[in-house]
């Protein structure tokens, strides 16, 4: 072979490589989940592995009350990092230490304009910071308020309507044997302890910061003021059985020896599961006491790293994955629907026959639409998750009577507005 | 010529180099972190002095769990030892089942403290826990007890729990004790002394104070600085009534993302432990660690 004809031969094999698909070499992604349902989620990576020679994804998980730990030391260690699920409490601290990047940085032109539209309005305002959109929905949900419809039926008590009403059923069913009526998740450790406390204070219509973003909740004619009033007396007249965790609570309302419980609405799913539980069946959806009867909405999404987002390659591997587990035709945002009653930020899903089939087995569909539609979203700034980790011991120390509410409230709002001043000065 | 004593730091080296790497590498850059900003939100790490130190100190939190650690600690330690002690004792006879009963008396120490705490929480747990129900069988009380949503019980409980998984190790080092004893001097104190009290008190226990006070010592450590049971068990709560030390630093560092009041806050710790040994040491007789003739 003469020495032209080799360089011909090399230069054509070269072009030839060069020549070849994007993913012809394998692209793992590093997936970080909690571990809610490992086996609904291996199986979507598992389909989307299918749909997509080239890519594979690695699962890894941790535990909810550990998530946020260990996604910060991912971040600040470097550990690889593609895609995860990423909570609206951590959004605006997480994106404006750059650790995530924006959608539009990796989606196709357009893409995140069309799929924004189908979302519902508190899913979007959870997965947007500074005007840009960071995730797609993996769930969206709201708390709820739920009733032992069989238990309130049994004692003559109309569905409360207000915390009033709370109090005074739950007294009457004391009375009657009902030892603790109300069954509270009470795990300061937990974020959500503090979202089920906005919930119930959204109910109220009361608000906790002004639109500057002061905190207002310590002054006594605060809604927050009052409910955490509530609840302290709730506790104090032992009207309320505590639990450390969701999964309790759907064990402990199936002994019938409770009536009501403030949790996600998912949860009444599990509670309603006949196939798993002995009372399924007797649970409903109320709308959240109070005269405003609105609640706390949130969405829990998939976002990508700002990292993945640099490299090229790695970032169009990402986007297809978390299209493919959000995007249209929202198969897999329908399937944690229709298996597991997780809510959806994708409104097209409300009118999905499958989904109204499944969903009419445990909930009234009409009361939950309301709720939906009065649901709001919370005050998520970059130092919320860092303050909501000092203020849950203050509410949970108020609400055992610990301390008095009047100091928890105060000492809330003290470091709420030192972190905004001092966050504001970084 | 290259003998040791010539080259003796050459000839360290290899075990020297794992201990820089593991242990002095991090101590020293926990302390660097203790005097800079190292809030992981913020961008930059600018060096704060002992503003970290001043901080931890004068925040409520700090008072709080410095003074449920000291109480922790004042009961957990000679509770553990008391308990441990009573229990080799009862061990060191031979009876039917006596092996398997040792046995059984070591798995709380091979339980990882998760484990032991999600086992404590359904032993505590009002609606479903054996302790309630027990009592409800007894008659004893008429509504479950709220165990760990108490603030006083929930510290209880967690010392409950504790003690139950630090016993079996004050169990195995005191019964290595008692089988060093002299089998002579044993038979002659059964013979000269008919009470057991005595027995124990005049000829066994002097023969095994040394390892008394090295339980002590060690067990006022670990309860000092415990963590998981109370991490799992109550996340320092209800409020504030099990934050130990050793709690409030990951709660400083991994929640609030503030690393270098974390850091500083275990420097406080450590300095606190180690003046508790000090105490602790100087308390104790004098001739304990002699030879004797």
């Amino acid at each position: 072979m003469s020495l032209k004809k080799f360089a011909a031969a090399t230069a054509l094999l070269g072009a030839a490589w060069a020549a070849q698909p994007a993913f012809a070499q394998d692209i793992t992604l590093e997936f970080v989940v909690w571990n809610y349902a490992l086996d609904t989620i291996q199986d979507n990576v598992k389909k989307f592995e299918e749909a997509n020679p080239g890519i594979k994804v690695n699962v890894t998980d941790y535990t909810w009350p550990d998530y946020q730990d260990s996604l910060v030391l991912r971040f600040r260690g470097g550990t690889q990092t593609d895609v995860l699920y990423g909570g609206q409490d951590w959004l605006p601290a997480w994106a404006s230490a750059g650790w995530l990047a924006p959608l539009e940085e990796i989606a196709p032109e357009g893409m995140i304009d069309t799929l924004t539209k189908e979302m519902a309005g508190f899913a979007l305002s959870d997965v947007t910071y500074g005007e840009k959109v960071y995730g797609l929905p993996y769930y969206a949900d709201t708390i709820s308020f739920l009733y032992n419809k069989n238990l309130l039926d049994e004692h003559g008590i109309a569905v409360p309507q207000s915390w009033e009403d709370v109090m005074a059923a739950s007294e009457k069913l004391k009375a009657a044997g009902i030892d603790r009526p109300i069954v509270y998740e009470y795990n300061q450790e937990l974020p959500n302890f503090f979202d089920a406390f906005v919930a119930q204070v959204y109910g109220r219509g009361g608000e906790l910061f002004d639109k500057d973003l002061n905190a207002v909740f310590d002054q006594p004619d605060n809604a927050a003021y009052k409910h955490l009033e509530w609840l302290r007396e709730a506790f104090e007249k032992e009207l309320v059985q505590p639990e450390n965790h969701e999964s309790n609570i759907i064990t402990t309302m199936n002994t019938g020896k409770h009536a009501f419980t403030i949790v996600y609405n998912y949860v009444l799913a599990a509670m309603n599961n006949a196939g798993e539980q002995p009372l399924a069946g007797q649970f409903a959806l109320a709308p959240m006491p109070g005269e405003a009867h609105s609640t706390l909405g949130f969405a829990k999404f998939y976002a990508v790293t700002a990292t993945t987002a640099q490299d090229p390659q790695r970032a169009e591997a990402a986007w297809k994955f978390i299209n493919f587990m959000a995007g249209q035709p929202y198969d897999v945002a329908k399937r944690w629907a229709v298996e597991n009653g997780l809510g959806f930020g994708q409104l097209p899903l409300l009118q999905d026959p499958e989904v109204k089939e499944a969903w009419g087995k445990w909930v009234d569909m009409d009361v939950l639409a309301k709720q939906i539609e009065n649901a709001r979203p919370g005050t998520w700034t970059e130092w919320t998750a860092v303050w909501s980790a000092y203020f849950r011991p203050l509410l949970a120390s108020a609400i055992v009577g610990e301390i008095p509410v009047e100091q928890a409230m105060r000492d809330g709002a003290e470091r709420w507005n030192m972190l905004r001043e001092q966050f504001a000065s970084r | 010529m290259w003998t040791i004593r010539r080259y003796p730091l050459l000839w360290l080296l290899p075990a020297l180099l794992p201990v820089a790497a593991f242990i002095v590498y991090p101590v020293a850059y926990a302390f660097w972190t203790s005097l800079h900003g190292v809030m992981l939100l913020f961008p930059g790490e600018p060096f704060v002095g002992l503003d970290n130190y001043k901080r931890v100190l004068s925040s409520g939190y700090f008072r709080t769990a410095f003074l449920n650690s000291v109480v922790f600690m004042a009961l957990a330690a000679p509770l553990v030892v008391i308990l441990g002690v009573s229990v080799a004792l009862f061990l060191q006879r031979r009876f039917a089942g006596s092996m398997i009963v040792r046995s059984v008396v070591l798995l709380p120490w091979v339980l990882p403290g998760a484990i032991s705490a999600v086992l404590w929480i359904w032993v505590f747990h009002p609606s479903f826990g054996i302790i309630n129900g027990l009592l409800e069988w007894a008659g004893a009380i008429n509504a479950p007890i709220q165990w760990l949503n108490t603030p006083t019980l929930a510290f209880a409980c967690v010392l409950v729990a504790h003690i139950w998984t630090q016993i079996p190790f004050a169990v195995v080092l005191t019964m290595a004790a008692l089988a060093a004893i002299n089998a002579e001097t044993l038979e002659a104190a059964t013979i000269d002394c008919r009470s057991g009290w005595k027995r124990f008190w005049h000829v066994i226990f002097p023969e095994i104070k040394a390892m008394v006070v090295v339980l002590i010592v060690y067990n006022a450590l670990v309860a000092f600085t415990t963590y998981d049971l109370v991490y799992a068990m109550t996340g320092g709560g209800p409020g504030t009534a099990t934050t130990l030390l050793a709690f409030q630093i990951w709660r400083e560092s991994f929640a609030m993302y503030d690393f270098g009041a974390g850091s500083a806050l275990a420097f406080v710790m450590v300095a606190v432990a180690g003046l508790l040994i000090v105490l602790i040491t100087r308390a104790l007789p004098s001739d304990l660690f002699e030879e004797r003739p």
